[in-house]
C-alpha cells in the first residue's frame, strides 16, 4: 500500500479535525451513560420529568467543574 | 488512464486521493460511533425494562423499550449541549 499520501499535512490536518471529533463523541457518550445511571432511576417514561433533564445537565456541568478541580490539585502537589 | 477511472484517483490499484482517504475514514468512524451507541443502548434498556425474562417480550416490555431508547437518544442530546454551553 502507498502510504505517501498521509505526508501530506493539508491531509494531516483533516485527519486531526476526525479525531477531535471522534473525541469529543467518546466524551458525551461516556458522559450519556453514566449520568443516565445517576439520574434516571426509574422505568423510562415517554418524557423526561424537570427533576431528570435537569439531572441530566447539571450532571454534564459537574463533571467538568470536577475535571478542573482535580487538574488544580494535581497541579497543587507538584 | 483508461477512459473509467475517476477524476480523483491518479495511478490504478495502489494509490488512493486524499478525498476517497477521508470518505472512507467518515464513513468508518460513523460506523463505529453507531456500533457503539447501539450497543450502549441494549444495555441500558435491558438493564431497565427486561426485569424477569419471560417466554417472549411482553406488551409492557415493548412499549418499555421504545420509550428508553427514545429517552436515551434524547439524554445524549442534553449532554451535548449542556457540554457546549459550559465552554463559553
Amino acid at each position: 500500500m502507498d502510504t505517501s499520501a498521509l505526508n501530506n499535512p493539508q491531509l494531516q490536518q483533516l485527519i486531526n479535525q476526525e479525531k477531535e471529533r471522534a473525541m469529543a463523541n467518546e466524551m458525551i457518550a461516556k458522559l450519556t451513560s453514566a449520568c443516565w445511571d445517576k439520574c434516571i432511576t426509574g422505568t423510562p417514561g415517554s418524557k423526561f420529568s424537570s427533576s431528570e433533564s435537569s439531572c441530566l445537565s447539571n450532571c454534564a456541568q459537574r463533571y467538568m467543574d470536577m475535571s478542573i478541580m482535580i487538574v488544580k490539585r494535581f497541579q497543587s502537589m507538584q | 488512464m483508461d477512459s473509467f477511472s475517476s477524476p480523483s484517483s491518479s495511478s490504478p490499484s495502489s494509490q488512493m486521493s486524499a478525498e476517497d482517504f477521508m470518505d472512507q475514514l467518515k464513513v468508518q468512524l460513523a460506523q463505529a460511533y453507531a456500533e457503539e451507541f447501539l450497543e450502549t443502548v441494549r444495555g441500558k434498556c435491558f438493564e431497565k425494562c427486561i426485569t424477569k425474562p419471560g417466554s417472549s417480550l411482553s406488551g409492557g416490555e415493548s412499549s418499555c423499550i421504545s420509550r428508553c431508547v427514545d429517552r436515551y437518544i434524547e439524554a445524549t442530546g442534553i449532554i451535548s449541549r449542556s457540554l457546549f454551553n459550559a465552554q463559553r
